[in-house]
């Protein structure tokens, strides 16, 4: 880091404590749920009347009423009622194959519907993706990557690679509020989200796997 | 040669991407500069001039043109009138968008069916399939009758109060396959990146004068004039909920909401805007 990036660093720190326009912590709170949801179907088209289910969810309703800071007792309802949910590879294996997982942390294909006839709709028959590099620097060959999640760049090298770490990274993966009540970063498994058990014990592989481009310099190119 | 050449651009491309990775306030600036070069000879000009024609033109079952509409100044009053959209109409009883309302009009004067004028812009939305549509020309032509002027749009009584506060829920309320609400990205990110694109604030007042009054903007990746409703949609499709409509009661309060701030900002309209991507 030189001079100019320190002070693009110090530039950036300043902006990120002015004030902002709705300095108050309101939500919406004047409209009710009820209410959003009336005018949500009025305002949505939908193919199929399941698509509206998207608008609904049980967590996030506290995490939205509490804005992020559910009470003790109900972060305890939360965790219980998301660990439920993650369900295992039928054959056991948590770990997968992380070529097939660097496939799914890549692909940003899935789960988005539109109006009929419209061309970026996703296919449900091709396999979707988890486009983790919207969030997270994770192989350090991928040129582009977000920065709303942190690092996982060397993943597998700082970590050992034990039974209860590919379980705690594969129950992070497949739900994230099974173990952080109102996470921001999305649910991925299951039906209701977007890829299968399979695919998570891919990417638990690509995360841990020593051989993984993850946890191995980056290949320069001469 | 052709070998070195591939892999120079390589070189810079993986280069440029680890700089975006560290300078994460450099990338828009890189940006701004191709935007500068390309301002004289902005491609979405095509598009005032076919909306000009478009709006002009007498068509639909009543072989009308769209003179007589209001867009809140008065008949065929369009000096201003993007200025201080969306607002409450009396005639619908609903705070109504600049594409809203042209919808609206298309109804009533022309005698075209909402769903019939919305159906090639729903379609052309798409980034692998994009093709200029009606809608998007006329509402580009009326924002242009704009250009140097700032957002005047604040709630002015209690339907646009109410719109308001719609949009503000819109905003906050996590929702979706990906759990997500518009404030994850857009409230108190500045210097956040989504897969390496710069992400707006759209709660701070000059970054949300800034993206507000660019659009309708001419969107590069899609070699298309993209709309506000567009934009709203493009962001809703990321969070995997169904197909917001245009001009509908989400679309036009979640617009205001962010027009709010907008309006208190130095930044003034100057469309068709130019964006690399969104």
């Amino acid at each position: 880091m030189n001079k100019k990036h320190y002070l693009t660093l110090a530039l950036a720190l300043a902006m990120a404590g002015t004030a902002h326009a709705d300095p108050t912590p309101d939500w919406g709170d004047k409209i009710s749920e009820k209410e959003f949801l009336e005018a949500a179907k009025r305002s949505f088209y939908l193919n199929d009347p399941k698509e509206f289910d998207r608008l609904r969810d049980e967590t996030l309703e506290v995490c939205n009423a509490t804005k992020n800071r559910p009470s003790a007792e109900q972060t305890k309802a939360i965790l219980e009622r998301e660990q439920k949910t993650i369900v295992y590879p039928k054959d056991g294996k948590l770990y997968g194959d992380w070529k097939k997982g660097k496939i799914v942390v890549e692909d940003a294909h899935g789960g988005r519907i539109g109006y009929p006839g419209f061309a970026d709709a996703d296919n449900p028959k091709h396999p979707n993706g988890a486009n983790c590099y919207a969030c997270h620097a994770i192989d350090p060959n991928f040129p582009q990557a977000g920065n709303m999640g942190p690092p996982l760049t060397n993943y597998g090298k700082l970590r050992p690679k034990t039974d209860a770490m590919v379980k705690y990274t594969y129950d992070k993966v497949y739900n994230s509020k099974a173990t952080n009540p109102c996470s921001l970063m999305p649910r991925y498994g299951g039906p209701k989200h977007l890829i299968t058990p399979e695919q998570v014990a891919d990417v638990v592989a690509f995360l841990l796997d020593p051989d993984s481009p993850v946890n191995n310099p980056p290949v320069t190119t001469k | 040669m052709k070998t070195t050449t591939k892999r120079l651009a390589l070189g810079i491309s993986l280069f440029a991407g680890a700089l975006a990775a560290t300078q994460v306030l450099a990338s828009d600036d890189k940006f701004a500069a191709y935007r500068d070069a390309l301002a004289g000879d902005n491609p979405g000009e095509f598009w005032i001039d076919d909306g000009k024609k478009l709006f002009f033109e007498k068509r639909g079952p009543k072989k009308a043109s769209l003179e007589q509409c209001d867009f809140g100044l008065g008949p065929g009053v369009l000096k201003g009138a993007y200025a201080q959209l969306p607002r409450y109409f009396k005639d619908t009883n609903k705070v109504e968008t600049l594409e809203g309302r042209i919808l609206t009009c298309m109804e009533k004067l022309q005698g075209i069916k909402p769903e019939e004028a919305v159906k090639m812009t729903y379609l052309n939305a798409a980034e692998e399939d994009s093709r200029p549509d009606d809608l998007t020309k006329i509402a580009t032509y009326i924002a242009a009758q704009s250009n140097g002027m700032k957002f005047d749009v604040k709630p002015r009584n209690a339907q646009e109060q109410h719109a308001l506060e719609l949009g503000k829920k819109m905003f906050w309320r996590r929702q979706g396959a990906m759990d997500l609400a518009c404030a994850d990205c857009h409230a108190n990110t500045q210097g956040k990146q989504l897969r390496g694109v710069d992400l707006p604030d759209m709660t701070d007042i000059k970054t949300a004068g800034k993206v507000m009054t660019a659009f309708p903007a001419y969107v590069l990746k899609d070699s298309n004039v993209r709309g506000q409703w567009w934009r709203n949609e493009r962001c809703v499709l990321a969070m995997r909920l169904p197909w917001l409509k245009t001009g509908s009661e989400i679309d036009a309060a979640l617009t205001l909401y962010m027009l709010n701030f907008a309006s208190q900002s130095e930044e003034k309209i100057q469309v068709p805007g130019i964006k690399p991507r969104a």
